[in-house]
């Protein structure tokens, strides 16, 4: 069972959150003098506000997506900066996202920290951040509500799922950092200790099957992340490594005992950056593994591995104009690529192609202003790996192949 | 007086309020500068940058040229410290001439001027 305590609440936050949206626009106004010019020093106001729509020619996305397409895709964030001593910071953000079924519009905290830096020279920084901190996994999962940081209209979906969104967004932990400089490029490093965010639907749905009688609840978790940036950030690759640790503690006459279930992800991440194009990869292997106890996964699917990587280029035709071209290849079990074994076990349950997506994406990006950005984004999906279980509740009833069409109007401060 | 780092070979020039006592010229400094990572000077003094919109062209030369980074490189390290968190934007000035204004009167400030305009 899901705790939807905070609902109630949400909507009167989320009107507030609203005011403050509308007086950042405000402030910023026509003449396009941004809130940023505002910024001081020592305390800084961003946000961001983010409308898409959604359009697919079969399978839902993000809402009732088909004949006339879904507009519930709203992103929404307010964050503050204070630089309480030249050593110290503390920095919150507050989001509310809409996507369809999976998310309601209910805000979260989706990051408040203190951040302390022990060292901060020209060759090396060193510190400890304590509080909610973003998960930093790959190249984009610590801003992938920010449609401007985003790759695209919607992040690669083989290694940013946004079907167990709530599991990878942050963690209440603590965090350890260091950035290494010299004259050939920098080195971070970032390793942290602590809780994931576990307690969601989706998450429930996708590890067991189903919404069942009993929770999933956080433990002790580690997430390290090393990036290395050449010659200022021309060539950047990265290494991602996760172990998020969660236990299933049983309902009200539950037929399944309590046990743990290990998820280990390893991320692979490279970039090259040139003046006027960027060609960035991202490889993943995320391994699962279950106790025997939990009667809800079957016995071959215990212990399993699932597959994913994209290719992406984007090219600047001006400094107001992006093209995009990504293929996205996701397999849930590396030893089941075309999913006969899941289909088998299922009785057709769950098709073969609900264990593979193959996406080719096309997209556009326009920068009219700074604080404005319109993308436009077409995909070819072969395989319903990442379609939102909650948007598509009976997975035979999905098609194999479809097709999607996204627009995305972005404002921020 | 403000201190003018002697890097002769560019139009674009880094400029300091006069406290800072040391003038950053080495390009591994002024990207840990320029790119939000340097807190505080070998004194204490918190750090404060200053930089011009993005699209203007002493900032993209002074990042080319100076930094050795595109502008946009630099955009996407300042918004990946916004919005995690870990980080804050530059103060972004209008003009050169707002630009040396605010770097004077705020201690600890570094942004960057041009050459030709400066003397």
């Amino acid at each position: 069972m899901i705790q939807r305590s905070l609902l109630m609440d949400s909507h009167a936050l989320f009107r507030a959150l609203l005011r403050v949206m509308a007086l950042g626009i405000a402030i910023s106004g026509p003449a396009g003098v941004a809130v940023v010019r505002a910024a001081q020093p020592d305390f800084q106001v961003h946000g961001f506000l983010s409308q898409g729509y959604v359009l697919t020619s079969e399978n839902n996305f993000f809402g009732n997506s088909t004949s006339n397409g879904s507009f519930e895709f709203t992103e929404l964030g307010v964050n503050a900066f204070w630089r309480l001593t030249p050593s110290v910071h503390a920095a919150v953000q507050l989001l509310s996202r809409r996507a369809g079924e999976s998310s309601n519009g209910e805000i979260r905290l989706d990051y408040g920290m203190v951040d302390y830096r022990a060292v901060s020279n020209e060759s090396l920084d060193f510190g400890v951040r304590v509080g909610r901190i973003k998960n930093p996994l790959g190249f984009y999962n610590d801003t992938r509500d920010v449609a401007f940081t985003r790759p695209g209209v919607i992040l690669p979906q083989s290694i940013y799922f946004d079907r167990t969104r709530d599991l990878a967004l942050s963690s209440d932990a603590v965090q350890f950092y260091a950035n290494r400089r010299n004259a050939k490029g920098e080195w971070e490093l970032q390793l942290g200790i602590g809780n994931p965010d576990v307690d969601d639907l989706d998450t429930e749905l996708s590890l067991l099957g189903a919404d069942r009688a009993g929770d999933l609840r956080e433990e002790l978790s580690y997430l390290g992340r090393l990036m290395y940036e050449r010659d200022g950030g021309n060539i950047r690759v990265g290494l991602t490594g996760a172990q998020l640790n969660m236990d299933y503690a049983p309902g009200v006459g539950d037929p399944s005992g309590p046990g743990s279930i290990r998820f280990t992800p390893v991320i692979l991440s490279a970039q090259y950056n040139a003046e006027n194009w960027s060609l960035t990869g991202e490889y993943a292997q995320r391994q699962l593994e279950f106790d025997d106890s939990i009667i809800y996964v079957p016995s071959s699917l215990k212990h399993f591995t699932g597959e994913s990587y994209y290719l992406q280029g984007s090219y600047r035709l001006d400094p107001q104009w992006e093209a995009l071209v990504r293929y996205d290849v996701t397999y849930l079990n590396k030893d089941d690529r075309n999913g006969e074994d899941m289909a088998t076990l299922t009785g057709g349950a769950r098709p073969d192609y609900s264990q593979f997506a193959k996406d080719w994406t096309i997209g556009l990006r326009w920068d009219p202003h700074r604080s404005w950005m319109v993308r436009a984004e077409h995909h070819w999906v072969d395989g319903t790996a990442w379609l939102p279980l909650q948007d598509n509740p009976v997975p035979s009833e999905t098609e194999r192949r479809w097709r999607l069409f996204t627009l995305l109007v972005s404002f921020r401060f | 007086m403000i201190l003018i780092n002697p890097m002769i070979l560019y139009a674009q020039q880094v400029y300091v309020n006069p406290g800072v006592s040391q003038v950053p010229d080495d390009r591994q400094t002024l990207r840990a500068i320029f790119s939000m990572r340097l807190r505080q000077w070998p004194d204490g003094t918190p750090v404060t940058v200053f930089v011009l919109p993005t699209t203007h062209p002493v900032h993209v030369d002074f990042c080319k040229e100076v930094l050795g980074v595109f502008p946009h490189q630099l955009q996407r390290a300042w918004d990946r410290l916004v919005y995690s968190g870990t980080g804050q934007a530059p103060v972004e000035v209008d003009s050169l001439e707002e630009m040396r204004q605010r770097v004077q009167e705020t201690p600890g400030a570094v942004g960057y001027v041009n050459k030709e305009n400066s003397e």
